[in-house]
């Protein structure tokens, strides 16, 4: 099995046309986007956004992301504690949805991209079918943590518009949303690619070019 | 060496950068990657009528969708109800500027220039209207595609829904429907869109006529 990147060829990430790299940076020749055999940096990029996201995601579970105002008493609540509630009222699918979204997914995303970027540094391959299904799986799962956000924006929208008790939306929304945000720039930022060609490329005699 | 006829001969795998001559597929095919298991290379059927119609459908339920309301509730006698547009403008009265602009953008503006984007391209397939403009045009359209997140939006309104059950009277507006039907045609203008017959009609028509 020949690689592209063996062969001189690198593909657009664009368009996916296989392009002739005659330079580091190359422009396809088919829509003209710039680009690179691998992502240039990947696993910096995915690291620092990563770690930028780990950051976010404190504040996201510390600070409340809805108050809850009944009879004028505020009551703050944060992403766990709304999934308390969400359990005493005998709502568990909902929270089961909430916690999914809020809590699992963005914690899997993260972990799962530093599991891939340590593979790569390291230079192992288990199974490099597994890692990139486990990618695959990653990139899919990132917008459905905007989950919470969005229900906190309908909520306090639906409130704000003439109701008896009144719902306002937390600091930690913010934060929330940019461990969302972050995690997605790191997904992309992560080049598949890196996991397959470590074995591939060492017994070639051209040296090893990123990292 | 390999020259650049023989390089729109060949496609590369994008999660593991495998190089293969490309398949000859009738509509309907695809090809997977023997290495990693990724798909390669597709032929949709009936791409380009399928998704001009789909894209005409999603555009006509998109005013209803953003301006009708999604969730009315009846509380202690009063009749309450917000539309997609009403939750934005309150939150930016909330002053919550951040989530307001990402209810937008991600709730509207990006699914609206990626209908209005699916039917400029299908048009001009369907009436043989190809021009070396829709070359950018197309490569800007597919960098919009991870970042609609109509079906994140719609959970949030069940969830949304859901909270509200507890001590109000809870109705479905048409506002939802619109919506629903929406976030069926979007997702399946990318479904249909064929890009790979795209991308190499638009090279054999456009890089063509330059030479
Ligand atoms: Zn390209
Ligand atoms: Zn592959």
């Amino acid at each position: 099995m020949k690689t592209a990147k063996e062969m001189g060829l690198g593909l657009c990430p664009e368009c996916r046309k296989v392009n002739e790299m005659l330079s580091t940076q190359q422009r396809c020749s088919r829509c003209g986007s710039l680009f690179f055999q691998r992502k240039v940096n990947s696993l910096q990029y995915t690291l620092a956004w990563n770690i930028a996201a780990l950051i976010a995601f404190i504040p996201a579970n510390l600070y409340p992301i809805m108050i809850i105002y009944s009879l004028g008493v505020p009551e703050a609540s944060t992403i766990l504690s709304g999934i308390g509630l969400l359990i005493d009222h005998n709502l568990y699918p909902i929270a089961v949805v909430i916690f999914t979204a809020s809590i699992i997914v963005p914690l899997i995303k993260i972990v799962g991209l530093f599991f891939l970027v340590l593979k790569v540094h390291l230079g192992q391959r288990l199974k490099p079918k597994k890692h990139s299904k486990l990618y695959h799986v990653l990139e899919f799962l990132g917008p459905w943590s905007m989950l919470d956000v969005f229900v906190v924006a309908l909520l306090v929208a639906v409130v704000e518009l003439g109701f008896v008790s009144t719902v306002e939306a937390g600091p930690a929304i913010n934060y929330f949303t940019l461990t969302v945000i972050f995690t997605m720039i790191a997904a992309t930022s992560f080049d598949p690619r890196l996991l397959w060609d470590e074995d591939d490329t060492i017994e070639i005699d051209k040296p090893k070019e990123e990292f | 060496m390999v020259d650049q006829a023989c390089t729109s001969e060949l496609i590369a795998c994008q999660q593991c950068d495998a190089l293969y001559k490309q398949p000859c597929l009738n509509e309907g095919q695809k090809a997977e990657c023997g290495r990693c298991g990724a798909t390669l290379f597709e032929r949709k059927n009936n791409s380009i009528e399928r998704t001009f119609s789909l894209s005409i459908a999603g555009l006509l339920f998109l005013t209803p969708a953003i301006i009708l309301p999604i969730i009315g509730v009846t509380l202690a006698g009063q009749f309450h109800n917000a539309s997609l547009l009403d939750c934005i403008t309150q939150l930016i009265g909330k002053g919550f500027y951040m989530i307001a602009i990402l209810v937008f953008m991600f709730a509207i503006a990006v699914p609206t220039v990626r209908l209005i984007g699916a039917l400029y391209i299908s048009y001009c397939f369907k009436f043989n209207k190809i021009k070396p403009f829709l070359l950018h045009f197309f490569r800007a359209y597919h960098q919009l595609d991870s970042w609609s997140m109509l079906n994140v939006f719609l959970l949030a309104i069940i969830v949304s829904m859901y909270k509200l059950l507890d001590d109000t009277e809870l109705s479905v507006d048409y506002g939802l429907l619109a919506f629903v039907l929406l976030l069926l045609c979007s997702t399946l203008v990318s479904v249909t869109l064929d890009q790979d017959y795209v991308w190499q009609t638009l090279e054999k028509e456009c890089l063509d006529e330059n030479s």
